[in-house]
C-alpha cells in the first residue's frame, strides 16, 4: 500500500473501513457495526491503515469516560493522506460512497 | 448488571491474546480491546450488536487475529531491519550461501566429491607405493619393469601382493573408424584387484583372458554411448587386440596417472612394453612383515646380488591427493602473507561511560571468527571444485591447482574480513555509514584529520586518522550516550528490544 497520497491500492475491505471512519464511525466497534465485518478483520486492518499513515488514533479523555462510568475508548480519524487516498479510492470503488454515506453526502 | 461466564471467557481470551502483542504496545492494546469489549458486553442486547451479529465471545475471538497480526508485522519489521545492508545477518547469510553453493558444486562434480568424501581405498593403510627415489618417485613413473620383476620375487616375505602399472597414451580403434586417444593404464593383471577397485566375484574378473580392457565410466559413456552390450567385444589398443572386460567408476582411481581405461596384462603381456618403459609399483604389506607406514613412509634396505639396494615404502594415503593438506599449506602461506597486505589491529575501542557488556565483546569476536571460518570454508570448497573440475593429467597437477586456487582468494578473503570488521559498530556490528571528512591535513598539529563514520543505530562514531600520529595512531571509536538516541529514532523503533 505504501501510504502514498492519491494511490488507490486499498483492498475493498480497507476502503470500506476507511470510508466508515470518514463517515463518523470513529471506534472499532462502530466500524464493525457499520461495515458488518468481524472484529478479526476490522482491527488488524485499522492497524495497517494507521501504520501507513492513513488514519491516526487518539485516546479519549479519561474524565469523559469516568463521567460515563466506562473504560476510555480509542478513536480514529482520517489524516490528510487518508482523505486524499479515499478520494482516489472512490474512482476504483464508485459504490463505496453510496454504501456508507459520508457527512458531506448527507448534507447534499 | 452481573457478569456472565461467557463475558469472563471473552475477557480471558483478550488477555491471553495480549501475550502475542509486542511488549511495548501491549498495555495500550489491552486497554483498547477491554474498552471495546465493555461496549460489546453492555450493548449485547442492543440493536447495534444485532446488526453486526456480534456476541462478546465472537468479538473477543478477533483479538487473537489482531494480536497475531501485530506480532507478525513486528517480526517482519525486525527481519527487514536485521537483513538491511551491512547487517550481521546479511553478511552471514551471503557467506553461508557461498559456502553452501561451493559444497553443492563439489557434490555435483564426481572427482571433487570423491576427493572430499570418498574413502581412498578400502584398506589403504596396508597399501604402499614402492619407489627408489623416496617421495619424489611417487608422482612420475620411476620404476623399470625389470626392477618390478625383481622386487616381486625378492620381497615376497614383505608383501602379499605386488602390482605394476605404466601410464600410456594410445588410440582406441572403434568399429565406426573413430580412433580417440585414450590415457591407458597398462598394468599387471592383479592391479585393480589389489586396489579393491574390482571385487574377486565380479563377472568381468573371472575372465582370465590376456589383454583385458576396463573402461572408465566416463570413457564408456563418451565413446560407447553407455552401450551395455560391449562386454566381451574386441577392441584395439596399444597396438594389440584386447577384450573389453568391464567398466569402472572414475572415482575408483586415486593414483598418479590419468586413466580412461586400464589394460591388464599377464607377465607375458607386460613384456610387450618397451624395455625402458617406467611405471609405478603398488604393494600390499603382509600382516607379519612390519607395521604399515600409515600416512608416512620408510626406507627399506635389501641385499641383491651382493649389492645393497634402498627403496621407500610410501603409504598410499600420502601419495594420493588430499585436498585438505594442500589447502592447509595455502592457508598457512596466506596467514603469513596477510600482515603485508593490511594492518592487523582492529582499532581502539575504549570503554565509554556505558561500557560494552561482555557478551557484546564476545559476540564481536565470535562474528570475526565465524567470518574467518566461513571465508576459509568457501575458498576450500571452491578451490577443490576448481582443481577437480577438469580432469588433471596427474594428481600433482590437481594439487598445484588446489594450492594456487586457494592461496590468493584466502589472502584477499582474510584481508576483507579484517577491513570489514574495522568498519563495523562494536555494539550492533552493522557496517558504519555516512563517511565524512574531518579536519585538514595541514592543521594536523591542532586537531586530527581523517574520516568519520557513523553508526545509523546511534551507538557511536568511528574516527579514522588520515595521517597516523603519535597521539592518534589508529582508528578510534567514540561511544554516544543515550541522550543522542532521539536522533536515531528510526533505528531504535525497529530494534529487537522493542518487541
Amino acid at each position: 500500500m505504501g501510504g502514498m497520497p492519491g494511490e488507490a491500492k486499498l483492498s475493498h475491505t480497507a476502503a470500506m473501513i476507511l470510508q466508515a471512519i470518514h463517515a463518523g464511525q470513529i471506534y472499532g466497534f462502530s466500524v464493525m457495526a457499520m461495515t458488518g465485518l468481524p472484529s478479526g478483520t476490522v482491527y488488524p486492518a485499522m492497524r495497517r491503515l494507521e501504520r501507513d499513515g492513513l488514519i491516526v488514533s487518539k485516546w479519549e479523555q479519561q474524565s469523559i469516560a469516568d463521567a460515563e462510568q466506562r473504560p476510555p475508548r480509542k478513536y480514529y480519524r482520517l489524516t490528510r493522506t487518508g482523505k486524499a487516498t479515499l478520494e482516489a479510492v472512490y474512482k476504483r470503488y464508485p459504490l463505496l460512497e453510496k454504501m456508507i454515506p459520508s457527512p458531506e453526502m448527507d448534507r447534499v | 448488571m452481573t457478569r456472565r461466564p461467557l463475558d469472563s471467557l471473552a475477557t480471558a481470551i483478550v488477555i491471553a491474546a495480549a501475550q502475542l502483542v509486542p511488549r511495548g504496545a501491549r498495555s495500550d492494546w489491552i486497554a483498547e480491546w477491554r474498552g471495546e469489549l465493555w461496549h460489546t458486553v453492555h450493548q449485547a442486547s442492543g440493536e447495534i450488536c444485532e446488526l453486526a451479529g456480534m456476541t462478546p465471545l465472537r468479538f473477543s475471538m478477533g483479538a487473537m487475529q489482531d494480536a497475531f497480526w501485530l506480532r507478525t508485522d513486528c517480526i517482519s519489521g525486525w527481519a527487514a531491519h536485521a537483513l538491511r545492508r551491512g547487517s550481521v545477518a546479511r553478511c552471514t547469510i551471503v557467506l553461508l550461501s557461498l559456502a553452501i553453493l561451493g559444497l553443492i558444486v563439489c557434490l555435483v562434480l564426481p572427482r571433487s566429491r570423491t576427493a572430499l568424501f570418498a574413502n581412498l581405498y578400502p584398506d589403504a593403510r596396508e597399501l604402499v607405493v614402492l619407489s627408489s627415489k623416496g617421495q619424489e618417485g611417487t608422482q612420475t613413473p620411476s620404476i623399470h619393469l625389470a626392477e618390478y620383476r625383481e622386487w616381486a620375487t625378492d620381497t615376497a616375505g614383505l608383501f602379499s601382493q605386488i602390482a605394476f602399472y605404466h601410464p600410456a597414451i594410445s588410440p582406441l580403434h572403434l568399429a565406426h573408424h573413430a580412433t580417440p586417444e585414450l590415457s591407458v593404464i597398462v598394468g599387471s593383471s592383479n592391479l585393480l584387484h589389489l586396489l579393491g577397485a574390482m571385487q574377486p566375484g565380479d563377472r568381468t574378473a573371472r575372465s582370465q583372458e590376456t589383454g583385458r580392457l576396463f573402461l572408465s565410466r566416463s570413457a564408456w559413456q563418451r565413446w560407447y554411448r553407455s552401450d551395455p552390450a560391449i562386454f566381451g567385444r574386441r577392441a584395439e589398443v596399444t597396438g594389440q587386440a584386447v577384450v573389453i572386460a568391464g567398466v569402472i567408476p572414475d572415482s575408483e582411481w586415486h593414483l598418479p596417472g590419468r586413466a580412461d581405461a586400464w589394460l591388464l596384462e599377464d607377465a607375458a603381456g607386460l613384456n610387450r612394453l618397451a624395455p625402458n618403459a617406467k611405471g609405478f609399483v603398488i604393494a600390499r604389506i603382509r600382516d607379519s612383515a612390519f607395521p604399515p607406514p600409515r600416512a608416512g613412509w620408510r626406507w627399506m634396505v635389501q641385499m641383491r646380488h651382493g649389492k645393497l639396494y634402498r627403496y621407500a615404502c610410501i603409504s598410499l594415503a600420502s601419495v594420493s591427493l588430499q585436498p585438505v593438506g594442500e589447502f592447509l599449506m595455502a592457508l598457512l602461506l596466506a596467514v603469513l602473507a596477510l600482515p603485508a597486505t593490511t594492518a592487523l589491529p582492529l582499532g581502539d575501542y575504549p570503554l565509554s561511560r556505558e561500557p560494552l557488556r561482555r557478551w557484546l565483546i564476545a559476540r564481536r569476536w565470535l562474528f570475526l571468527g565465524s567470518k574467518f571460518l566461513l571465508v576459509a570454508m568457501i575458498v576450500f570448497l571452491w578451490s577443490t571444485a576448481l582443481a577437480f573440475a577438469s580432469q588433471p593429467a596427474n594428481l600433482s597437477d590437481a594439487a598445484g591447482i588446489e594450492a594456487l586456487a586457494a592461496f590468493l582468494p584466502l589472502l584477499i578473503g582474510f584481508r576483507w574480513v579484517l577491513q570489514d570488521q574495522r568498519k563495523r559498530c562494536p555494539v550492533c556490528l552493522c557496517l558504519l555509514s555516512n563517511p565524512a571528512r574531518v579536519g585538514q591535513p595541514s592543521c594536523n598539529f591542532l586537531g586530527w584529520s581523517g574520516t568519520e563514520l557513523i553508526c545509523i543505530s546511534g551507538h557511536g562514531l568511528l574516527h579514522i586518522p588520515e595521517l597516523p600520529t603519535s597521539w592518534f595512531a589508529t582508528q578510534r571509536w567514540l561511544c554516544l550516550d543515550p541522550s543522542w538516541h532521539c536522533l536515531f529514532a528510526e533505528a531504535a523503533a525497529t530494534s529487537p528490544e522493542s518487541a
